[in-house]
């Protein structure tokens, strides 16, 4: 077990309640959506903030772990409409935030974007209590090359400690069941995919999921089955991964909303991988007016056609 | 209650042959819906369409369901004749037990099985069939042609004299193409620069005809009777309209070693030329690339002496948008170049028949030029080499034609004719020459053409071997061709003082780059495809685009000026209305389920979608949703399958159509 370096987020709790403070009072932004002191110890929670005395609320922490891209979307659609939003993202967050501006749901110039240099976060099995080490890290930090997100309107000048080199889950798991027969692979997915009881939190907590009819509401005609039976179930879990092809930016959230532990983002991180090997394409900090699966080329690869 | 009636077609014996057509319509009768069902011999005949009326107004029917051929070949027929039996045309839906059954299954049960299934798909697909009435969208009663050879020649002038306006663009700085080239003509012998020239001269003093030369299509939008066109014309660094073609430029040009590829580089010509003495319009260009001016900044001879000030040498590329409604295609041909393989080419090279090694091995344009009054030898047949008479001349056919194994398995058509006539017009040059013919099979089907060929021989004393010539080689200032006589079964060999070659007929370089920019369909060779390959043979898939000439494939004279009057017809029909009719089938959006993302935007073909602003009573803007303009959606679906919320939708292709479909299997 190797400690991880968290010795910068008191700084960058500091910096973010100066820039709030400053942003707020100047009436750069009329509102903040950061983390805030939740009740449990070390634990945080989301929190949107109007007023600048509220600055001192803002904190960073290992236990900051929600995308807070979704409460410029759908989860609080008020927000948005107030004014310039200021809003706390990690680099896997930003990279949601700029996929929702190529997808013409939200204006850069709307936007007052607080990134954080981070170090990891807490996985959502440990208590927020505890440290954040090599056993406790979530799986997605464990893959992350992005600690200091790129392209804000702020970003805490302080230098990332150096990180341990941690093993990586999504790919080891995803070497196995590549080594897995069609046939077991299928056994294993039908098996997670049994487990779902269609609460629909993954979609809720996803920022990409920004319709406001899902499909699989629609009865007329019923695209997935709406009882969570496991056809219907694997229905809905393909459509999703699908939708999220070249778009899912790798913020983990709906594993770690999952109450049945299905290990959805190990789907997506599937996916993006193909994308990434036929199109060389990858959720970025770039925006991209088309994503890969809104173009077509004659060069295009086709090998995965059989 | 639906009142469907389904119609079973034998298609003669294409369809009963292998689909019990009588026991598909007794099935069908008995599906929910279903008022009534018989089958018929021939449903696209008018004794079955008079059956199908009847059947609408006896039976009070208010769907259509025929059970024939594909949709694209009768969805028309019959959705016109439900239409003047007093229903919507889009209440009748056609399932393919042809293309889609009986042509690609044996087993006579097992086909009728699944004839009943498709036949029970389309019944449950027209209940959720709306009624939809037509849109008109209004025509630009203005046409582009592209290619200015002899058929988009013979295209612009049949269009401009029914007193429409017409855009000519040419690639090259003078119209006439490769007829503007040849000598004389089959199966006539009438002089083709006699027969083009006046033409091309009716081209320029037409008051309805733009001409666009040294210009290509750089790009274009919009859809049927509503393009918007952009030409680049390349910059001539003269200016035709002070331009008087007095050609003093030309003669005081220093630069005269330029080999004139008009001439097929037997002859030169200066930096600042007219292609050739006709040229349409007589206005030079300079060839800046190898223009003294241009590479070394030193020289300025030609704006010295011309009197007008018409050479321009800071002219630059203009790109002119041209709205038209119609544009005919007629980019012609080039002929095969053997000498290697060319990059990109699906050809194989043919170097072991000499060509660009050995200087008296030519191919058939090359001897157009030689035998030519206004080529580079003044009509006498000399050889490239020595300019000495050749007394004995072989001809070569189907080089590169014919040639599976070689990459181009069609027969390029003209050659046979053509080299009939280099025979007779060799022989009319060198009294005391003779002409052997190496030919696999001599096709000769048209008009006298037969009599041709067969006086090419009988009284012009040409010499046909039928067989293929192994080995090619010079041997001092002769050219050996070893070959074989495969109807007298003996090897042949021939000392010639010259050879010919008649090479493959291919379409124009960058074929593929205007057809992705027109959005037409080509095949492997590059040949633009037709819509239909019999029963639409000048119209492209692409609404409003028609094809004239051998841009679409191999094609004589006489065969490519019909086509391009045809294709003159067709667009035509579509001006002589100022409003179009189309097909209403387009895509509309659902604006309560729409979060525009503009996914549809991106990927819409046509540029049909737009932003629409949904603004409250206050107008307090709500949100932007996606807009598609039924007048430019071309009905294709990509939106359709691109939505993430599904809530854009194709009419006669909606969600609830397709998923009734997969139900009633």
């Amino acid at each position: 077990m190797t400690t991880i370096d968290t010795s910068i987020y008191s700084a960058v709790t500091e910096a973010i309640r100066g820039e709030a403070q400053r942003t707020l009072s100047e009436g750069l932004v009329t509102a903040i959506v950061g983390y805030a002191a939740a009740r449990r110890k070390g634990s945080a929670q989301p929190i949107v903030i109007t007023n600048a005395a509220d600055s001192e609320k803002l904190i960073f922490s290992p236990a900051c772990v929600n995308n807070l891209t979704v409460y410029l979307t759908k989860a609080k659609k008020e927000i948005p409409k107030t004014g310039r939003v200021g809003i706390v993202v990690k680099g896997c967050d930003l990279k949601a935030l700029v996929g929702l501006m190529g997808e013409s749901q939200l204006k850069r110039d709307e936007i007052y974007i607080i990134g954080v240099p981070c170090a990891g976060v807490l996985a959502s099995t440990v208590q927020p209590s505890q440290e954040l080490t090599s056993d406790t890290i979530a799986s997605k930090c464990r893959e992350c090359g992005e600690f200091l997100p790129q392209g804000c309107d702020f970003v805490p000048g302080v230098e990332i400690p150096a990180a341990p080199e941690l093993e990586k889950n999504y790919s080891a798991e995803i070497a196995r069941l590549e080594a897995l027969t069609p046939a077991e692979r299928w056994a294993y997915w039908r098996e997670q995919f049994s487990k779902c009881v269609k609460c629909y939190a993954c979609r809720q907590v996803c920022p990409f999921c920004f319709c406001e009819q899902c499909l699989c509401d629609r009865n007329k005609p019923q695209m997935v089955e709406s009882t969570p039976r496991p056809a219907g179930n694997t229905a809905w879990h393909i459509v999703r991964a699908m939708h999220l092809a070249g778009r899912c930016a790798g913020c983990a959230e709906c594993e770690r909303v999952c109450p049945m532990d299905i290990p959805l983002n190990l789907l997506n991180r599937k996916m993006a991988r193909e994308l990434k090997e036929l199109y060389a394409y990858e959720a970025s900090f770039q925006v991209n007016d088309k994503g890969p699966l809104a173009t077509y080329d004659e060069k295009d690869d086709q090998s995965f056609i059989k | 209650m639906s009142r469907i009636g389904v119609f079973v077609c034998h298609c003669g014996e294409n369809i009963s042959r292998t689909v019990d057509v009588e026991r598909v319509a007794l099935q069908a009768g008995k599906l929910p819906g279903v008022a009534f069902a018989t089958d018929y011999k021939y449903m696209c005949s008018d004794p079955g369409q008079n059956l199908l009326k009847r059947a609408i107004a006896e039976q009070r029917l208010s769907h259509v369901v025929v059970a024939a051929c594909s949709p694209r070949m009768h969805e028309r027929t019959f959705r016109k004749a439900v239409e003047s039996a007093g229903l919507n045309p889009f209440l009748c839906e056609m399932a393919n037990i042809r293309e889609h059954c009986s042509w690609v299954h044996e087993d006579k049960e097992e086909a009728t099985v699944k004839a009943i299934e498709i036949v029970g798909m389309m019944v449950e697909r027209v209940k959720k069939n709306r009624v939809l009435p037509n849109i008109t969208v209004p025509v630009t009663t203005r046409s582009l042609v592209i290619g200015g050879g002899i058929a988009g020649i013979q295209a612009a002038l049949d269009i401009a004299d029914a007193g429409h306006e017409v855009v000519l663009v040419e690639r090259e700085p003078s119209i006439g193409g490769h007829m503007a080239q040849l000598s004389e003509t089959f199966p006539t012998l009438d002089c083709s620069q006699c027969i083009m020239t006046p033409k091309m001269v009716d081209v320029a003093n037409h008051p309805r005809i733009t001409l666009h030369t040294y210009s290509e299509i750089e790009q274009m939008d919009g859809y049927i009777g509503n393009f918007q066109v952009t030409v680049r014309k390349k910059a001539r660094s003269v200016d035709e309209a002070k331009c008087t073609g007095c050609g003093i430029c030309m003669t005081k040009c220093p630069q005269k070693k330029i080999p004139n590829a008009f001439d097929c580089n037997l002859g030169m010509r200066p930096a600042i030329y007219v292609p050739f003495p006709q040229a349409v319009p007589n206005t030079p260009v300079i060839d800046r690339e190898n223009c003294t001016r241009f590479k070394t900044g030193k020289c300025g001879v030609c704006q010295k002496v011309c009197g007008p000030g018409a050479v321009d040498y800071e002219q630059e590329d203009r790109l002119i948008v041209e709205p038209v409604g119609a544009i005919v295609v007629a980019t012609g041909f080039k002929l095969y170049t053997i000498e290697e393989k060319p990059k990109g080419s699906p050809i194989k090279g043919y170097g072991e028949f000499g060509h660009g090694k050995i200087p008296d091995v030519i191919d058939g344009m090359t001897f157009e030029r030689l035998a030519s009054a206004s080529g580079p030898t003044g009509g006498k047949i000399l050889r490239p080499s020595d300019g000495r008479e050749p007394k004995q001349i072989v001809f070569i056919q189907c080089i590169g034609s014919r040639a599976r194994e070689k990459g181009i398995s069609y027969c390029s058509k003209v050659c046979c004719m053509y080299t009939a006539k280099h025979t007779m017009l060799y022989h009319h040059k060198v009294h005391d020459g003779q002409a052997y013919v190496f030919f696999m099979d001599a096709r000769t089907p048209g008009k006298g053409y037969d009599e041709f060929w067969r006086r090419s021989i009988e009284e012009e004393e040409a010499v046909y071997i039928r067989g293929m010539v192994s080995r090619l080689y010079q041997k001092g200032d002769k050219i050996v061709v070893m070959g074989s006589d495969i109807a007298v079964g003996v090897q042949v060999e021939i000392e010639a003082d010259m050879v010919v070659l008649a090479t493959a007929v291919q379409p124009q370089v960058g074929a593929d780059t205007l057809a992705q920019k027109l959005g037409i369909s080509y095949d492997k060779y590059h040949f633009y495809s037709e819509a239909h390959a019999k029963l639409r043979p000048v119209e492209c898939a692409t609404a409003g685009i028609y094809l004239a000439g051998a841009c679409q494939g191999p094609k004589d004279i006489p065969d490519t000026v019909s086509q391009a009057s045809a294709a003159a017809a067709k667009v035509m029909t579509l001006f002589a209305r100022d409003k179009l009719e189309r097909e209403p089938i387009v895509a509309t959006v659902k604006e309560a389920g729409c979060v525009g993302c503009f996914y549809c935007k991106k990927v819409c073909p046509y540029g049909a979608v737009e932003e629409k602003e949904i603004r409250d009573r206050q107008g307090n803007l709500v949100k932007v949703v996606a807009y598609v303009n039924p007048g430019v959606c071309g009905g294709c679906g990509t939106c359709q399958a691109t939505c993430p919320s599904k809530s854009v939708e194709l009419d006669g292709y909606t969600d609830e159509q397709i998923v009734a479909m997969i139900e009633a299997l």
